[in-house]
C-alpha cells in the first residue's frame, strides 16, 4: 500500500467512524411481551435496573422523561441501566418514534407488544400494579425486585435508593 | 397502670393510621357511600341509587385519557342497554386537571346521558383507592361491591373483545349467579389527585 492510498484508507475509516457515531440509535429497541420483558431484565443481571412504563399521551410520563435520562447519565458508570417500555396502542407507533426522536433518551426503549390480555402482562411484571401510568420498578444487581413506584417517579428519593443498591456489591 | 396507658395510646394511633390508609373495598364489602352533584346540577347519592336499582356501575373516567376515551361509545351503549335491565351507570371524574364544564361538554359530545360527577379533592377516588381511568365498580342493590376492574380486555379494538368482563359481571349478577371474575386489570391513566 502506497503512502497516498494508506492516507485515503485512514480518511475513509475516520469518515465511517464519524458516520457510525452520528447515526441515531434505533428509537424503539423492539417489542416485548411478558416473556420478552423477563428476558430483558435477566440480560441486565449485574446492573441495577430501573424499568419505566410510559405512554406518549401520559403527561407525567412525558414530564419525567428528561429527568430519567439525566439520572441514567449520572449513574451509568456506577452500573445503573434504565429501560423504558411504552404501552402505547399499536396505532400510535409513529407517535412513539417521534417522541423518542425528540427526547433522545440515554436509555433503550421498547414497546409493549400489542394483542393478548394486558392483565397477563401487568401481572407478569408486578402483581401489585393496577395498570396505572407512569409506573417504575427497581431491581438490584441480582435481578431481584426491590421497589415499585406508582405515578411520577420521585427522582431524588429514587436516586438515593438506586445509589444504595449501586454501592452494594 | 402506665404501661396500659401507653398501650392504649399506641392502639389509638394504630387505629387512626389504618383509617387514614385507604384500600380498595374488598369484593363483597360495603361500597363507600358518597353524595356528589352531577355536572348538570343534580344531587346524587350512591346509597339511594343502589337501593332503587338492581346495580350501580361506578366508573372513574376522564375527558383526556386515551384509554378512558377508547371506551366512550362502549360506556354509552352499555349504559343504555343496561338501563332497561335496572342498572344505573354513573361516571366520576376525579382529575384535578379537568373541570366540571369540560366533563359536561365531553359527556354531551359522546352522548353520555348517565350521571357524571366531579369528585372535589378526589375524596371518592381515595375512598375506593381508584388509581386510574377507566376503572369500574359494580355495586349491588345491598350497596356491596361485586366487581372491580376494567370494562373489557381490548381497549384498542371494541370488535376484537374476547373478555367482556363488565358485561359478564352484570349478567351474572342480574341472573343471581356467582360472578366468575370479580377483579380485573388494564392499563390506564393515573388519576390526577390534588
Amino acid at each position: 500500500m502506497t503512502r497516498k492510498s494508506g492516507r485515503a484508507v485512514t480518511a475513509l475509516l475516520f469518515i465511517c467512524a464519524a458516520g457510525l457515531a452520528a447515526a441515531p440509535s434505533p428509537p424503539v429497541s423492539g417489542e416485548l411481551d411478558a416473556a420478552g420483558f423477563r428476558e430483558t431484565i435477566a440480560r441486565e443481571k449485574g446492573h441495577v435496573v430501573l424499568v419505566n412504563f410510559w405512554a406518549t399521551w401520559c403527561v407525567p410520563c412525558r414530564e419525567e422523561f428528561p429527568d430519567l435520562s439525566k439520572m441514567q447519565e449520572r449513574n451509568r458508570a456506577a452500573g445503573l441501566r434504565i429501560v423504558g417500555v411504552s404501552t402505547d396502542f399499536a396505532s400510535q407507533k409513529a407517535a412513539v418514534e417521534k417522541f423518542l426522536q425528540a427526547m433522545r433518551p440515554a436509555f433503550p426503549n421498547y414497546r409493549k407488544k400489542s394483542g393478548g390480555d394486558d392483565q397477563d402482562f401487568i401481572d407478569a411484571v408486578e402483581r401489585t400494579w393496577g395498570g396505572e401510568l407512569p409506573f417504575s420498578i427497581l431491581y438490584d444487581r441480582s435481578g431481584k425486585k426491590v421497589k415499585s413506584f406508582s405515578g411520577k417517579l420521585p427522582i431524588a428519593a429514587a436516586e438515593k435508593e438506586i445509589r444504595k443498591l449501586l454501592a452494594a456489591s | 397502670m402506665r404501661p396500659f396507658r401507653v398501650l392504649l395510646v399506641l392502639a389509638l394511633l394504630c387505629a387512626a393510621a389504618s383509617a387514614l390508609t385507604a384500600e380498595s373495598p374488598a369484593i363483597g364489602a360495603a361500597a363507600p357511600d358518597f353524595q356528589l352533584t352531577t355536572v348538570d346540577g343534580k344531587s346524587f347519592s350512591l346509597a339511594s341509587e343502589a337501593k332503587s336499582h338492581k346495580a350501580v356501575v361506578v366508573m372513574f373516567i376522564s375527558t383526556q385519557c386515551p384509554y378512558s376515551n377508547a371506551y366512550n361509545d362502549r360506556m354509552r351503549d352499555m349504559a343504555s342497554a343496561y338501563a332497561a335491565k335496572g342498572v344505573l351507570f354513573a361516571g366520576i371524574n376525579s382529575n384535578k386537571t379537568e373541570d366540571a364544564a369540560a366533563a359536561l361538554s365531553h359527556a354531551r359530545e359522546h352522548g353520555h346521558t348517565f350521571p357524571i360527577m366531579k369528585d372535589p379533592g378526589n375524596k371518592v377516588a381515595d375512598a375506593y383507592d381508584a388509581q386510574h381511568t377507566p376503572t369500574v365498580y359494580v355495586i349491588d342493590a345491598q350497596g356491596k361491591v361485586r366487581y372491580e376492574g376494567r370494562i373489557d380486555e381490548n381497549s384498542e379494538n371494541p370488535k376484537g373483545v374476547t373478555s367482556p368482563d363488565l358485561v359478564n359481571a352484570l349478567d351474572s349478577l342480574l341472573a343471581g349467579k356467582p360472578i366468575a371474575k370479580t377483579t380485573t386489570k388494564a392499563f390506564g391513566c393515573s388519576i390526577k389527585r390534588v
